[in-house]
């Protein structure tokens, strides 16, 4: 009986120092995500051109990265995110070509995204001058409409190495694909971008 | 060499563009992504994972039945019925009209149990 005894008292023991690790580990994913969630989100939003689903991609993200990969070594969390909210993108990608499909079996043509406004209407914490502000958030347009325009992979590859700055081992991480594909997906992006966006650009 | 320093030129501008429509978020914005996070979070809450002997709970429960189902097994096939002579025996002293004397005298009859023993053993 006090053998039983002494084993529940040490397990309990053993327990103590784990709460402190979850307390920190939960800090650690809110520091995190409270890092990367803007550029999650326009990041999301250049893929699929609508602030409310981006929000709702990267909640998912967050979600699925705090359920199941929370006790991932950190290092390991930002391709992980990326991957899926990558995922998360496809999946609202096929979701719009059914919904689409559906719409046009209906004779509803999909929605115009011409009203888009990428940019929300927003105080410049630069101090820029109205001008300089239209000037940039054209230049923002033109790119995010260019870059909207590259197929899926390519979208990706340029997107996870440009904006988000991952390597290119943490960008075949996020996209589940070998470096060599990423090195691939990226130049070839990047010739389809100097193409579109013109000699401005250069 | 030129089109590497180009790929760079282009993609340092379109980062920051990229950079500046993060900055420029709105606060509504920043507002629901804060929400997402903390739900986030409370997800984490939801799904921490068990102790290391909670994990163990199932099975230590199924052992300890197996091991409890066993003693009883085991107590079932060996003891069998008592022989009804020893139980006869019993209730005579029980019922006998030495019994109350017996109770008053406890100490002396717990004392004499060993030395009975001893005394037959030595003859034995």
């Amino acid at each position: 009986m006090s053998a039983c005894a002494g084993v529940f008292a040490v397990s309990f023991s053993r327990e103590q120092p784990k709460g402190a690790t979850t307390l920190q580990r939960e800090r650690q994913l809110n520091q995190f995500l409270a890092g990367v969630e803007r550029r999650a989100l326009r990041f999301a939003e250049i893929a699929v051109r609508d602030r409310d689903e981006a929000l709702d991609l990267v909640q998912d993200a967050m979600i699925k990265l705090a359920r199941n990969y929370a006790e991932q070594p950190e290092d390991e969390w930002t391709p992980l995110f990326y991957r899926i909210l990558q995922n998360g993108i496809r999946d609202w990608y096929r979701r719009q070509a059914v919904r689409n499909r559906v719409m046009v079996w209906f004779g509803r043509g999909a929605k115009a995204d011409d009203d888009y406004d990428p940019v929300a209407q927003a105080p410049d914490p630069a101090g820029r001058s109205p001008d300089d502000l239209a000037q940039t958030a054209e230049a923002m347009e033109q790119l995010e409409s260019v870059v909207g325009k590259l197929p899926a992979r390519q979208r990706e590859a340029f997107m996870l190495r440009t904006f988000e700055g991952l390597d290119v081992a943490g960008t075949a991480v996020a996209m589940g694909c070998s470096q060599g594909s990423v090195k691939t997906h990226y130049s070839r992006a990047v010739h389809s971008l100097r193409d579109a966006l013109g000699e401005h650009w250069q | 060499m030129k089109k590497p320093q180009h790929e760079e030129e282009l993609a340092r501008q379109a980062k920051e563009l990229f950079d500046d429509s993060v900055e420029r978020l709105d606060a509504a914005t920043l507002s629901r992504l804060n929400r997402s996070r903390h739900e986030a979070l409370a997800e984490l809450e939801r799904t921490k994972p068990v102790g290391q002997w909670a994990r163990w709970m199932p099975a230590t429960g199924v052992a300890a039945a197996a091991v409890i189902a066993v003693v009883v097994w085991q107590g079932v096939a060996t003891e069998g019925p008592l022989p009804a002579t020893n139980t006869v025996t019993d209730f005579e002293i029980l019922l006998g009209e030495d019994s109350l004397e017996m109770l008053e005298d406890l100490e002396f009859y717990s004392w004499i149990d060993p030395a009975d023993q001893e005394t037959n053993g030595n003859v034995g």
